[in-house]
């Protein structure tokens, strides 16, 4: 009896250890995703992973925290909103430790990462030649958009390429501002011959060798390479993106990818992520939350009959639609600190029922190149005066002739107001001694635009994130002046 | 017709048997008396037929012979130091009884993984809470009934909200990880403690040593809770319990602010002060009226209330005990609320001789919403301390009151009451906790246990957002998010259990066994928006026009084992305990999936060896023990490198997904391990009135799995764990009990403390570990260092403020300060020191300012009986530790359009008015508000935490009523808070997982409850 027992136990327990010890209880799946091994097969991957290099584009620190906050140290925007960190930057009392100045750089290299896999990745996929270097070229294209931005914030940044991916190793020093530039220059090059000139309905928003061209110009024009910048500009300028016929279509959702947006983020109702960029620019009581206010200074630029000023700047008085039940209302005194806001970043719909959120945030603008080929060419010692005339002439106002710097600063700081390049401009023209920037950022200009002290050439470029020198284990090095 | 000739046949049937017994009325009973626990046969046990006084006395070998008459119903077997037995004698001859030792600490049986063990045989580090100790608190989850009972066992609240729990933290926080113990319900290793209804808990263990809870492995190094819940016994008449209690709450207290007048006056010294214009807005003399208190508004009454039935019974072959419960709470914010209804079935059964099968079911669901409390932009509490005095609730047409006119200057805040009364949130939580166990004699001694369990839980949520338009943020569309959430995980374990005496002295205890625990979840959720009628009735998808968002995903993992302890005790003076556990995980990648976790430890019962004769002292032991565990609760699949998906962009209107690698793998992550040491004296002394424990315990945590910070140029990809840190916790617990007696009064005071040192030994790189930043300031108020305690402050360091600008230009902290010369630094400003000795103030200058771990937190409870009336009081506090104001940080700065604590009015307005709150500026040229030691405040706290007066009625009056014991009580939670902070509430949890404890954001207080109660028997 007592033996039948046992032996009952322990069948029992031998049964059930067998059973029971599954051999693939512990194998876990990545439900919903791949591994990178089983990715990367075939075109509609390679289409996918493209994708991703743009999604990052309206992230509140793809635009807003960053190449739309740097613009606050112009003469053109007080900074307004809630940021206690935005003081010390639009006032020059900032240090390495400003929280400002990381927000973006974590993403900008996750783009670059991205175009990186694509990079390695790609070319080992059998698919339809063209959309593969079409694909090719974004990557390139991204990265080197990438790397120009943080150029114009840092001047010097690791450079990180695919050889770092392949060799894990990501923390490298920063490159020299030599290298920057080669980097960007290489990469837009490569862009430039492998995208298309415009993308078919299917893929408005992508990368075009116009978007390419226009940004090489423009490095080209800040490396002082005049005759390539005329150069590389010509080759936007002859292609198929003319300027806008009126100047407003690049800031209304239905018109605002007409051939004149060479490059912008796209926003579409519903499916992407808000629109930040809006937000960020609506003033507060209009479902925004008021940040960048134009400055009375920067209204005061505009020539009397400048069309441009309309579209750009709202001022006291203005009529808007999006009133509630469908009405339009009107923009008064209380709305904005400085009693403006830059239209062309928010559009309300016309039933009342808030920010249009299908309104694309502009990037790059032809009408820019065209004035970098006219700087490039007055620099140069030849006339700009076609190109100036051309941008003129649109918005309503006579041309000019002989025009030198000043007209050229003028209808810069006109054409792309509150496109957050002025205060780029200003350094680089400061540095060649065109304009003298403290004496001009010394100025008061009342309660909204005190008068700040620019150092140089420290501010010429902003200090690498504080936190960034710290993980980096004595790897990173601080910029000049900020150590 | 016919059932009426049943009914008088079976009354002759009746009649005949009751003649036969009256025949035979000399009846008589016999049986055997044994210690439950030991078998032991009893002798000398009192055997009595009830309502008489026949009985007798059971023999050396426990059996008693007892003659009967008619109408003996039920027998009562007593003995000294033994629970008093009742057993129904249902025309039986033979009837055998086992007794339960009574309230002797030391013989009481404490439930230890898979098994059970005498209290005075056990050499780990175990500590025991009584289930009477957690009946009819009003609170909505055990983990709270639990805090300050035991020592070493912390609960941190995390905010006062109703139906939130509070984390459990059992000898420190032992890694930066998921800190939280492994929590084990009637035998499977379920997730939440909260779903239990407190009033079914029987009993309460906590495992806190290697030794206790390696059994458990893997899942143990933050310490194991095994809760046992309330069972039927065989042999017991059917017993019907009813608890019921009502209570009110209120908030403890509210902070101070300005009101109207002065508010004004001070926003206007900031324009003189800074020598510009003043805004208009505040010119308006309407602005002057004092019209709300909003935290007055926002705080109300809240309600909570329980009741529970539970039914409890058993035949000699089968016991049960059912119970079902609801408890309804409201919050004292309105519209919190959170509600549970539970439901549980537990039953024994005995088939045959040898077999044994026990079920044990619970069912619950809950209903609770959650408010936004956290949040440094739009927190409710927050919200209220700022919203300006003078706007009123509602307006005189009826609108609500909101600051839309002047948002720059009134505040980007929307109106809290406002908010409360629109918003519409709502989570539900159903549970299925059940097992299925038997046990079979093999041998004798030699038995063999199989045990099924599952725990299953599905959650819904749902959240509509309407339009706001009349508010500062407004809201231009409405939207409507679901969310669905289902886990199940099943639990298989296979162990034999042995159990034999040698030649008397050798006694011992072995078990061994094979478990494993599968965890499978699904999820998924949409979104929709631009629902044209905001009614109620349309807030469902359907009703929406455009899509916002779907998505849903898939988890599972899975745990496999082997486990196995061997007890020995050689002649009840030395005791040994060795444990080992292997245990697999899918979390980590092959070849990293095992680990194998050793324990043991040893007693010496000191009292019973033969030299020992010190008189007072009953028992006296000493234990120390050894040994290793494992953690793997960190987000799984991290050896893989992942790629999923990267957001939508839409190129034209044409929407698009995208890809990219997700995560970079670590191919090599693997198990943390905790290696603890303790060593523990306990006794019991002048007559077992008097109980110490006191242990010491090292408790390190090696291969702490850290993510290591990600330098910023790899992306934004996860980087995954990796197993480099080193944590330690040690110190010291002391436990006391004593309970005596003085005529008719009774009482027991019990006390506890402990006192922990926490210390980081090694993170990454000798790199720090940042954590989440406040407010909108963005500024960093955590961080953990190697040398030092888990999530530190980290701010400047300050003395007094600058009263006149001579001490401006000699102060030696600004030498070398370009913002000196550059007019930033004005009287009335904070003075900061200059750390580093290079003559500026800049980011170099940061340290240590305070450390938010407890250097000693404790408990002590009295309860006392005389005659009917109970009295118990139960206190606990902590000491020693420091907490952030990050709320008055932001709260006393004028720069921002909000309203200030009261205490602004006494602002630096000269050389020498204040040396504590700077001058009022719309600047921030000094920046006097970032995070310094003039926020760091004094956390300790004693809390009166439960106060309970009960009246018992008189046995007679209940017998007359038909009722057995009923008593009436009033009680009171969180009475009384002897504390020197300044702000809402001492305790203040977690913010952003252990890397930032103690940092005040507004969160939602506890409140103050007094309830009335009542507990009735059948």
């Amino acid at each position: 009896m007592k033996n039948i027992n046992l032996y009952k136990g322990l069948f029992i327990l031998l049964t059930i250890s067998v059973v029971g010890c599954k051999k693939d209880l512990l194998e876990s799946t990545p439900y919903g995703q791949s591994t990178s091994s089983t990715f990367w097969r075939n075109a509609t991957d390679a289409t996918s992973a493209s994708n991703a290099l743009y999604s990052l584009l309206g992230d509140e620190n793809g635009f807003p925290h960053t190449e739309q906050t740097w613009d606050i140290c112009s003469d053109d925007q007080w900074r307004a909103g809630d940021h206690g960190e935005d003081q010390a930057i639009e006032e020059f009392t900032f240090d390495a430790s400003n929280s400002q100045l990381g927000y973006s750089w974590s993403l900008k290299y996750e783009v670059i990462s991205r175009a990186n896999a694509i990079i390695i990745n790609v070319p080992k996929i059998t698919m339809d030649k063209a959309l593969q270097d079409r694909i090719l070229g974004e990557a390139y294209f991204m990265r080197g958009l990438m790397y120009w931005q943080f150029y114009k914030i840092y001047g010097q940044v690791p450079l990180i390429t695919e050889v770092n991916v392949i060799a894990n190793n990501y923390n490298v020093p920063k490159g020299t501002i030599e290298e920057v530039q080669n980097r960007i220059e290489t990469d837009l090059k490569k862009a430039g011959d492998l995208l298309l000139s415009t993308n078919d309905a299917a893929n408005i928003g992508r990368a075009t060798k116009g978007a390419a061209w226009g940004y090489l110009s423009k490095l080209y024009l800040y490396k002082e390479d005049f005759a390539k910048a005329i150069e590389y500009g010509n080759k936007v300028i002859s292609g198929p993106y003319k300027l806008a016929n009126n100047f407003g279509d690049n800031f209304e959702p239905e018109t605002d990818n007409n051939p004149e947006m060479l490059f912008n983020i796209q926003r579409t109702q519903g499916w992407t992520e808000d629109n930040y960029c809006s937000w960020y620019y609506a003033p507060r009581p209009w479902d925004g939350w008021g940040f960048q206010e134009p400055t009375d200074d920067l209204v005061s630029e505009f020539e009397a009959n400048d069309k441009r000023l309309g579209y750009s700047i709202a001022r006291v008085g203005d009529m808007f639609e999006g009133g509630s039940g469908g009405t339009t209302r009107e923009y008064t005194a209380g709305l904005n600190n400085t009693g403006h806001f830059f239209k062309k970043y928010a559009k309300w719909r016309a039933d009342g029922s808030g920010i249009n959120q299908d309104l694309d945030v502009p990037l790059l603008r032809s009408a820019d190149i065209y004035l970098v080929v006219a700087e490039a060419k007055i620099r140069s010692a030849q006339s700009g005066d076609a190109e100036i005339n051309t941008v003129r002439s649109r918005a309503g106002l006579p041309p000019v002739s002989g025009a030198k710097m000043p007209e050229l600063i003028h209808e810069r700081r006109v054409e792309l107001a509150g496109e957050n390049d002025r205060h780029a401009d200003l350094m680089r023209w400061d540095k060649k001694q065109i304009i003298d920037i403290v004496a001009l950022y010394k100025k008061d200009r009342g309660q909204w635009k005190r008068p700040r002290t620019f150092s140089r050439p420290k501010h010429y470029y902003f200090p690498i994130p504080q936190r960034q020198i710290d993980l980096s284990n004595g790897v990173l090095k601080q910029n000049p002046n900020y150590q | 017709m016919k059932s009426h000739f049943r009914f008088k046949r079976f009354i002759a049937f009746v009649v005949l048997v009751a003649g036969f017994q009256m025949a035979t009325a000399q009846n008589t009973v016999t049986g055997k008396v044994i210690d439950q626990s030991s078998g032991a046969p009893l002798p000398n046990v009192s055997v009595t037929v009830k309502g008489s006084n026949r009985g007798t006395n059971s023999d050396a070998s426990g059996a008693y012979k007892l003659i009967l008459q008619t109408g003996d119903a039920i027998l009562l077997f007593s003995s000294t130091g033994y629970t008093q037995s009742e057993v129904v004698i249902n025309s039986r001859t033979k009837v055998d009884v086992s007794l339960v030792l009574s309230n002797t600490n030391l013989s009481e049986v404490v439930v230890v993984g898979y098994g059970s063990q005498s209290k005075k045989d056990v050499t780990g580090a175990v500590s025991s809470i009584k289930g009477d100790q957690l009946q009819n608190v009003p609170v909505s989850g055990a983990t709270q009934a639990i805090q300050g009972r035991v020592a070493g066992v912390n609960v941190v609240r995390n905010g006062g909200s109703p139906g939130s729990a509070g984390s459990i933290r059992i000898r420190g926080t032992g890694t930066i990880n998921n800190a939280d113990p492994l929590i084990v319900i009637d035998g499977i290793p379920a997730g939440d403690l909260n779903s239990v209804n407190p009033n079914d808990i029987a009993s309460v263990e906590i495992l806190k040593d290697a030794s206790a809870s390696a059994i458990y492995g893997t899942r143990a190094a933050n310490g194991v809770v095994i809760v046992t819940t309330k069972r039927g016994s065989f042999e017991q008449p059917l017993k019907v319990g009813v608890n019921t209690y009502t209570g009110s709450s209120q908030a403890r207290k509210t902070l101070d602010v300005l009101d109207a007048s002065t508010l004004v006056s001070l926003k206007k010294e900031r324009y003189t002060n800074d020598a510009i214009d003043m805004n208009p807005a505040w010119t308006n003399s309407s602005n002057l009226v004092q019209r709300t208190n909003w935290q007055d508004e926002l705080f109300s009454n809240g309600t909570t209330n329980n009741i529970d039935v539970s039914l409890t019974g058993g035949s000699a072959k089968s016991s049960f005990m059912l119970s079902a419960g609801s408890y309804d709470e409201k919050g004292i914010i309105n519209n919190s609320y959170f509600k549970r209804y539970s439901f549980r079935i537990n039953s024994d059964h005995k088939v045959g001789k040898k077999l044994k099968i026990g079920q044990s079911l619970q069912l619950t669901r809950s209903n609770d919403n959650s408010l936004n409390t956290l949040s440094a932009q739009d927190g409710l509490i927050w919200s209220a301390v700022r919203f300006m005095p003078f706007i009123p609730v509602k307006n005189s047409d009826g609108t609500w009151g909101s600051s839309q006119s002047e948002p720059n200057q009134f505040g980007d805040i929307n109106n809290p009451i406002y908010t409360i009364n629109t918003i519409d949130a709502s989570n539900s939580n159903s549970r299925l906790l059940g097992n299925l166990n038997a046990e079979y004699e093999i041998l004798k001694g030699l038995k063999f246990k199989a045990n099924l369990g599952v725990d299953g839980s599905h959650g819904i949520n749902k959240n509509f957002n309407i339009i706001i338009a009349d508010q500062t943020r407004s809201r231009s569309q409405n939207s409507l998010g679901r969310g669905f959430g289902e886990g199940y995980s099943l639990l298989s374990e296979y162990f034999l259990s042995y159990s034999k005496i040698f030649k008397e002295k050798h006694k011992i205890d072995a078990v061994a066994g094979y478990t494993s625990q599968t965890f499978d979840g699904d999820n998924f959720y949409a979104s929709k928006r631009e629902f044209p009628n905001e009614d109620f009735s349309q807030r469902y998808l359907d009703a929406g026009q455009s899509l916002g968002g779907i998505g849903g995903n898939r988890s599972y993992d899975a745990l496999q084992s082997g486990f196995g302890r061997l007890n020995y005790d050689f002649d009840k003076r030395y005791l040994l305990t060795v444990t080992f556990r292997a245990d697999g995980s899918s979390k980590f990648g092959a070849g990293n999936k095992w680990g194998y976790f050793p324990a043991f430890s040893a007693g010496w019962r000191i009292s019973n060896e033969k030299f020992f004769n010190v008189s007072f002292i009953n028992d006296l032991k000493l234990t120390g023990g050894w040994g290793q565990l494992g953690n793997q609760n960190v987000g799984g699949l991290q050896y893989l490198a992942l790629v999923g998906s990267a957001g939508n962009y839409a190129f034209g209107n044409t929407t698009v997904g995208s890809t990219a690698q997700s995560r970079l793998p670590n191919y090599f992550i693997s198990w943390e391990t905790a290696e603890m040491t303790n060593i523990g004296l306990s006794a019991e002394m002048f007559n077992r009135s008097l109980q110490v424990n006191v242990n010491y315990f090292d408790k390190t945590t090696n291969d702490m799995l850290l993510s290591p910070p990600t330098i910023g140029t790899v992306g934004r990809l996860s980087i995954p764990d990796k197993n480099v840190g080193v944590l330690n916790n040690k110190g010291f617990e002391i436990d006391l009990s004593y309970k005596n007696q003085i005529g008719e009064l009774s009482y027991r005071i019990g006390a506890n403390a402990s006192f922990i040192e926490n210390k980081v030994i090694k993170l990454f790189d000798g790199n720090y570990i940042g954590s989440s930043i406040y407010g909108r300031q963005s500024q960093e108020i955590s961080r953990t260092y190697e040398g030092l305690p888990l999530g530190i402050f980290y701010g400047w360091k300050t003395n007094g403020l600058y009263q006149t600008q001579a001490e401006i230009n000699s102060d030696p902290n600004l030498t070398k300060d370009p913002r000196r010369t550059d007019g930033l630094v004005s009287p009335g400003d904070v003075r900061f020191i200059d750390i580093n000795g290079d003559g500026q103030i800049t980011e170099a200058d940061r340290t240590n300012i305070g450390s938010p771990q407890a250097k000693m937190f404790y408990g002590f409870n009295t309860d006392f009986n005389y005659k009917s009336f109970d009295l118990s009081l139960f206190f606990l506090g902590s000491q020693g530790v420091k907490i952030f104001n990050a709320d008055r940080m932001q709260g006393i700065d004028p720069t921002y359009p909000f309203n200030m604590y009261a205490e602004v009015a006494k602002r630096w307005n000269g050389a020498n008015t204040s040396n504590t709150i700077p001058r009022m500026s719309t600047k921030r040229n000094n920046l006097n508000y970032r995070t310094s030691d003039m926020f760091v405040e004094d956390g300790s706290f004693l809390r009166l935490k439960n106060i309970s007066f009960g009246y018992t009625l008189n046995e007679s009056i209940t017998k007359k009523l038909g009722i057995g014991k009923t008593r009436f009580y009033v009680s009171g939670q969180n009475v009384l808070t002897f504390t020197k902070y300044s702000g809402l509430d001492p305790e203040l949890g977690y913010v952003d997982g252990n890397k930032q404890l103690n940092v005040d954001y507004a969160q939602y207080p506890q409140a103050r409850t007094f309830t009335f109660g009542l507990n009735v028997s059948f």
